[in-house]
């Protein structure tokens, strides 16, 4: 009988093409978001409405889609930062202490210097640039040079800058008129609103050109192209003529670069004020977003989106039992989901007779 | 001088005892080839584990019992991915750090203040801790300093370099076809390491709680799993180092006690940053040290390791 000779196996791929890849990983998202609903359900949530409230208080009324976006705006600049690194195969988990570092650049320029707010908001964003590649400079050079994992390198400079923004915060520039304000004065120049908007700030045109220029540099430009080539094969780049080394080093600069901007923007938008809590996870959700997306930059750009919606729900569903705490935990969920996914992509099912099988062992 | 460095070292053993067990535990791991980089999630979970028994009981081994089973579960998650679907073991030890400390932030958020009933008590060994200057800060401590600094570090040695499963468990972090061909277990082996080493990180966790801290925060390990990863890097893979890394990181943790206790003129926020860039300095100065004299093999890592073993590759 054919159906009891035939039996179905798994069979590796010898490759994946991206449109695989990307059907695994969205089925790894879809799947985890799935076992996260269903947990919340159990522990007692009523997970139906939850994710109606999500939905509608984020897309259903203008305010919550302004304070989405807003929230879109760190988010997104940390995404395209770890994005940038990662083309290379290299993880700047240190984003959020570059975003901590650009924030305090651009309020030490931001308080001390003078004239026209235009001039003052150009010098505050360079400044950012220059702090969120200096905190990420030791990381690349250690990288690039003698080869030292820079997950950890990146990630343990988070814990000094959150000090670093602590000490100029509470003590250093700290607030004395307003005795009980844990942070610094009011940077008095800031973005404009969103034209029609009193809550979100022209700010997000920046990651979304940023982006728009990494799509280009990725698509079409012989620079973006060795990228590429470096994070597929480093050895091969090597042979072809590419510098590596140094190639490593600029790309982190400009995703540390990237990351202080994100700072500069949070803090001359809603923040306002320097304080060692004006990040809500932001570095975090970058890299979600990042680790989703894998090598594509519209992806980054939608997974922003999500993980904005994501983080919006968590802050502002804490009544119905939602919180950031748990889109933390979602967050893992997802990213054990992308893994599994991407593992997943590697086979495919066949059915095959016993005579191929034994043909095959 | 003396009454410094015995008030440094008297906290830093109990501060980087979790430490020391994460690192222990890593170690372990990747010596079989498993690259677990969730360390601050398992011992979060750790933590918020130990906490809530050691709310409820009077017993702490009871509550790092259960933080190190914690640990042992969350293990099995990540092993079962990394091990057997054989996921990006990046990817999968990022989503244990990151989803292990948001679970355990909203297990422990609402219970944060609530008095800790166990706590591990210092036991003085009669004899060695009446030796002068060090022996109170060695040996006037609780049993799982003790053990993590005294016993861990041996047992490990002798298991890693004096028995032949030792052996196999290198071989599978070194070459895993060569062992797969003389009829090691791969799957199992990396398995079964990769759930005690997470074992082991989350009693670090508790340990922390239990025996440190004494209360559980919001963020109340932070960093000490990331911390414990560079540990093993620094260490070059070896037992007794990695407790020395570790105790060095405790060190410094202790110093900014000590430096405040002594009034000492350096702000509050720049000692607290020393742990981690000290941390940093204990990766860089190896590799920095081999690159520049160009001696030895650039790095000592098991050389399988967070490649996925597929037989079929052989």
């Amino acid at each position: 009988m054919a159906a009891t000779s035939r039996s179905w196996r798994l069979e590796r791929r010898l490759s994946v093409t991206s449109g695989q890849a990307a059907l695994a990983r969205v089925g790894g998202v879809l799947v985890a978001l799935v076992i996260g609903w269903l947990i919340l359900a159990v522990t007692g949530r009523n997970a139906g409405s939850l994710l109606w409230k999500a939905i509608d208080g984020t897309f259903g009324e203008r305010q919550g889609f302004d304070e989405m976006v807003l929230l879109l705006t760190p988010i997104l600049m940390n995404a395209l930062a770890v994005h940038i690194a990662l083309r290379m195969k290299l993880w700047n988990i240190g984003s959020e202490g570059q975003f901590f570092m650009g924030a305090w650049a651009a309020t030490g320029v931001g308080l001390y210097m003078g004239g026209p707010e235009w001039l003052v908001l150009t010098v505050m964003g360079i400044a950012a640039a220059l702090a969120g590649a200096a905190w990420i400079l030791v990381p690349a050079l250690a990288r690039a040079h003698w080869s030292v994992n820079e997950i950890i390198t990146t990630l343990l400079l988070n814990f000094v800058a959150i000090q670093w923004v602590a000490w100029f915060s509470f003590d250093i520039w700290r607030d004395r008129a307003a005795a009980v304000v844990q942070s610094t004065p009011v940077v008095k120049a800031r973005l404009p609103f969103f034209p029609g908007s009193e809550t979100l700030y022209v700010g997000i045109f920046v990651p979304i050109a940023i982006a728009a220029v990494m799509f280009f540099l990725f698509r079409s430009t012989r620079w973006g192209y060795e990228v590429d080539m470096i994070g597929g094969n480093p050895r091969a780049a090597e042979f072809a003529g590419i510098r590596v080394t140094r190639r490593i080093v600029v790309v982190m600069l400009i995703s540390g670069a990237i990351a202080g901007v994100s700072g500069m923007l949070h803090l001359a938008g809603p923040a306002q004020r320097l304080n060692s809590s004006i990040s809500n996870n932001y570095g975090l959700s970058g890299f979600i977003v990042a680790a989703l997306a894998g090598n594509s930059v519209i992806g980054v750009v939608a997974g922003a989106v999500f993980i904005a919606w994501l983080l919006h729900a968590g802050i502002t569903l804490q009544a119905d039992g939602f919180s950031v705490f748990i889109v933390a935990a979602l967050y893992g969920l997802v990213l054990l989901g992308i893994a599994i996914g991407e593992a997943a992509a590697r086979f495919r099912l066949v059915r095959a007779s016993r005579q191929q099988e034994r043909a095959v062992a | 001088m003396s009454g410094l460095v015995a008030d440094i070292l008297e906290t830093a053993l109990p501060a980087s005892t979790g430490v020391a067990l994460a690192a222990s535990g890593e170690m372990l791991n990747e010596r079989a080839g498993t690259l677990n980089l969730g360390q601050e999630g398992l011992m979060s979970l750790g933590a918020v584990a130990a906490f809530i028994v050691g709310t409820n009981t009077r017993n702490p081994f009871l509550a790092l019992g259960v933080g190190l089973l914690v640990g042992a579960v969350a293990g099995i998650v990540f092993a079962t991915a990394a091990v057997v679907i054989r996921a990006n073991q990046v990817l999968a030890g990022l989503a244990i750090a990151v989803g292990g400390v948001g679970l355990a932030n909203q297990i422990g958020n609402g219970r944060q203040g609530e008095q800790l009933l166990s706590r591990f008590e210092p036991v003085a060994i009669p004899g060695l801790s009446d030796i002068p200057i060090i022996g109170e800060a060695l040996f006037d401590q609780d049993p799982i300093v003790y053990f993590t600094f005294y016993v861990l570090p041996v047992m490990l040695w002798f298991l890693l370099f004096r028995t032949r499963h030792g052996m196999n468990l290198r071989a599978v972090g070194e070459n895993p076809a060569a062992a797969d061909a003389v009829g090691v277990n791969v799957t199992g082996m990396r398995f079964t390491y990769a759930t005690i080493g997470a074992a082991l990180s989350g009693a670090g966790g508790a340990h922390l709680v239990l025996g440190y801290t004494q209360n559980w925060s919001i963020g109340v390990v932070s960093g000490a799993g990331w911390v414990s990863l560079a540990v093993v890097i620094f260490a070059a893979w070896r037992p007794f180092l990695v407790v020395l890394g570790s105790l060095l990181f405790g060190a410094m943790t202790s110093l900014g006690f000590v430096a405040q206790a002594r009034q000492w003129n350096v702000p509050s926020y720049v000692l607290a940053m020393l742990p981690y860039l000290v941390t940093l300095a204990l990766i860089l100065l190896p590799a920095g040290l081999a690159a520049i004299t160009r001696r030895g093999r650039a790095s000592s890592a098991p050389a399988a390791l967070a490649v996925p073993y597929y037989r079929e590759d052989r």
